[in-house]
């Protein structure tokens, strides 16, 4: 039987960094090969490593310094100021509207994604034929950019000549021209985070699919002798053993949505309808050459993420053993 | 701002950059986020056997052309096409990184003030005799700040009123109205005879575009956004900034303006209503939209219908705001005086005439708006190759800059503060007054 534990994980230790020659089994001291066969994996992750370091480490670390620095060439030098960029941040409304969007795009974002990403792993789960025309077709808006999918829906949400407003006037839910995005706040959200859910489903729903193809089928066979219909073996078995997949698809829906950009700013431009904490990032960067500020909303968001994503690990996590 | 067609249309598509914003931000902390501005690197004076690198949002000048230069000069160049909202990225990256990217590169108007208080770009007089240049450039005053010229523009973009005059001849409008509240009368009079049901185009987006808008109504209501200290004309209710406001929300509140419009971008409003008949005129379009959209049949269905209106104003025509593009040498340059050269051929009268397309197609360059130099635009109309030639280069002889003493350092903000406050309003999240009184404030902070 497969047992699903709580966290923590087990976790491997890692090799020591530096350490005396090890003798083999035999006994003898290994030769050059053999040291060469054991630096070999080192060798090959040192450009990943330093890529990493270089790229993501050490910018990260300047960020977190600066942040707590007043840098902005309009108003130099640069100069510590302890928490001044924070302090301005949350004194500024546009900032504080948009965090509350950005939330409003997690919890859209993720819960549909999730819902999504679990139906169509159901449905994906069992071969019948077109099942990879099918993966591939559902990967295509994930390997999207998020711009080009901004600029596809631009026109299906356009009011004259938009499909959605085509469709809904002919049915007579709408008339023709309604206007979807930047008039109210909710809808405008609501729809810019639907084009998000199309592109992030996909990697939910293959990420649920991974885990439920590791599910034993004697466990489905045994329950339904037990009398278990297809709706409690989902509640009871499908859902409970794919917890691992499905708290990696929470994740990445969190950060994905968390760091919303692309669609707000291609769908709904600057308008605080819909703008997102990226946004006013870029804005405050780049726009405003408030480069202090920039540093420390995006160190909010990397702190947010983070928390988050713990919480739902926390909360949604369990080890499977099979 | 975007100011050329060709970067105008990749508006959506420049965005792509855009969301590696906050990774950029992290990079400019690692590469020097603590730098001091202003600073110098001194390039190599070499101007002969050299390569240059010219970044522009604007396709490359035909190769005919820059092979020519390089006879001519021994300058080689290599030209970098980068979408507008990435170059400006770009460019505020490198400086505050100090680092190389271009020898010669995109200065827009609206950044003048900033570029010019961070000293990113070197004063163009330093290598180029600008006063012999400024009587037949009218918009180099738009790159001018403190008697500093930060670029020297290559194009003569500049805000104009288009109509389309089949459609005002429908509502049997047969005299083209020359004040604004002739021309207001006209749309509803196109509205209630059918001709249009929403004949006036106003991009209510949150973008750029309707900041250009409400400073082109401004100005032709006689009045300034901000004075030369860079306080705020427009607070009074009597004041043509605050009247240009309220004309422009009214005008979507009464649907002379698509409601549709509140999202609607000032390149997508000319391309899909303008250039599709869907409206029957735009206040404040951009010079050379006539030659270069509206009467090209593969992406317009009103070929030979639009025509320029001298800008109707409070009591007659109005002048134009420029909003010209400019080309400057940023002080990382590696070859300034070798950018310096090329800068003074390309902005040159004679190449502007080829790029214009008069001597032939091998010469033009596809993508070029209007010549900066005067005498070209006139050369232009003359020989019949600027559609509505004779009323652009008359609008473009009385033009002037939005800023009277060039942008503000803060423009970036204080224009992100009237487009998302303009557009709340005609969203009807705001009233016109706490629109204005929110962008009043703005400037108000930024100016202090």
């Amino acid at each position: 039987m497969p047992k699903a534990s709580s966290l923590p994980d087990e976790t491997q230790a890692a090799p020591a960094a530096v350490s005396p020659p090890r003798r083999t089994a035999a006994g003898r001291r290994p030769d050059g090969r053999e040291r060469a066969a054991r630096g070999l994996p080192y060798l090959l992750v040192t450009p990943l490593a330093l890529f990493i370091i270089g790229l993501a480490l050490i910018p990260a670390a300047f960020t977190i310094i600066e942040a707590f620095y007043r840098v902005n060439p309009l108003d130099p030098p640069t100069r510590f100021d302890g928490i001044g960029n924070f302090r301005r941040l949350f004194a500024n409304n546009v900032v504080l509207t948009s965090i509350g969007n950005t939330a409003l795009y997690v919890v859209i974002g993720v819960v549909a994604s999730t819902v999504l990403g679990i139906f169509f792993a159901v449905v994906l789960r069992r071969p019948f034929r077109g099942r990879g025309i099918l993966i591939a077709v559902l990967i295509l808006p994930w390997a999207l950019p998020g711009v080009v999918e901004g600029i596809l829906w631009t026109g299906i949400f356009d009011p004259n000549t938009g499909l959605l407003n085509g469709v809904l006037s002919s049915v007579h839910l709408a008339s023709h021209g309604s206007v979807l995005l930047g008039d109210n706040r909710w809808l405008t959200i609501f729809l810019i985070e639907l084009v998000q859910v199309w592109q992030i489903t996909p990697l939910s729903a293959l990420l649920v699919l991974a885990s439920m193809q590791l599910m034993p089928q004697e466990l489905f066979q045994a329950a339904e002798i037990d009398g278990c219909g297809a709706w409690q073996s989902f509640w009871r078995i499908t859902l409970p053993l794919a917890r691992p997949g499905v708290a990696v698809a929470v994740v990445q829906a969190l950060i994905a949505t968390l760091n919303v950009f692309d669609q707000p700013y291609v769908l709904n431009g600057a308008a605080t309808t819909g703008s997102s904490i990226t946004e006013q990032t870029y804005f405050i960067s780049f726009q405003d050459l408030d480069f202090g500020g920039g540093y420390a909303l995006s160190l909010l968001i990397t702190v947010a993420t983070l928390i988050v994503s713990l919480v739902v690990v926390r909360a949604v996590y369990r080890r499977v053993d099979y | 701002m975007a100011r050329t067609l060709s970067s105008r249309r990749g508006r959506l598509g420049r965005t792509t950059t855009a969301g590696a914003a906050a990774a950029l931000a992290v990079a400019l902390a690692a590469c020097g986020g603590s730098s001091s501005s202003g600073s110098s690197a001194a390039g190599s004076s070499q101007t002969s056997g050299v390569t240059i690198t010219v970044a522009l949002a604007n396709t490359a000048l035909p190769k005919a052309a820059l092979a020519a230069f390089t006879k001519q000069t021994g300058i080689k160049v290599k030209w970098v096409d980068i979408d507008w909202d990435s170059l400006q990225t770009k460019i505020s990256a490198a400086a505050t990184a100090q680092t190389y990217f271009a020898d010669a590169t995109d200065v827009d108007w609206s950044r003048v003030g900033q570029l010019s208080k961070l000293s990113w770009f070197y004063p163009m007089e330093q290598f180029l005799n600008t006063k012999s240049m400024a009587a037949d450039m009218p918009q180099l005053a738009s790159f001018t700040v403190g008697g500093k010229v930060i670029g020297i523009p290559y194009d003569a973009s500049f805000m104009v009123t288009t109509v389309n005059k089949d459609l005002f001849a429908k509502a049997h409008i047969t005299t083209m109205p020359t004040t604004l509240d002739q021309y207001t009368a006209d749309l509803k009079k196109l509205q209630t005879s059918g001709a249009s049901a929403h004949p006036l185009d106003i991009p209510f987006a949150a973008a750029e575009g309707l900041s250009t808008y409400w400073y082109e109504t401004t100005g032709a209501l006689g009045g300034t956004i901000l004075d030369q200290s860079y306080k705020p004309q427009f607070t009074s209710p009597d004041s043509p900034g605050y009247k240009a406001a309220e004309w422009m929300i009214s005008a979507i509140k009464s649907g002379l303006v698509p409601k549709s419009n509140i999202n609607v971008t000032d390149s997508q409003g000319m391309q899909t209503l303008m250039a599709k008949g869907q409206v029957a005129s735009i206040f404040s379009d951009y010079s050379g939209n006539v030659g270069t959209l509206y009467n090209v049949p593969s992406a317009s269905s009103v070929v030979n219908q639009v025509e320029y209106l001298p800008t109707p104003g409070a009591a007659g025509a109005a002048a134009n705001w420029s909003n010209p593009d400019g080309i400057g040498i940023p002080k990382e340059a590696k070859y300034p005086k070798a950018a310096a050269k090329f800068i003074q051929w390309f902005t040159s009268e004679q190449q502007q005439i080829d790029f214009a397309g008069v001597n032939g197609a091998a010469k033009a360059w596809p993508t070029y708006p209007l010549p900066s130099h005067l005498s070209a635009v006139k050369v232009m109309a003359t020989r019949g190759n600027l559609v509505g030639g004779d009323a652009l280069s008359a609008m473009l002889a009385t033009s002037k800059p939005v800023f009277e003493g060039g942008a503000p350092p803060w423009y970036p903000q204080f224009s992100n503060s009237v487009y998302t406050n303009l557009h709340a309003a005609a969203a009807g999240s705001e009233t016109v007054a706490q629109a204005i009184k929110a962008i009043a404030a703005t400037a108000n902070g930024l100016a202090s």
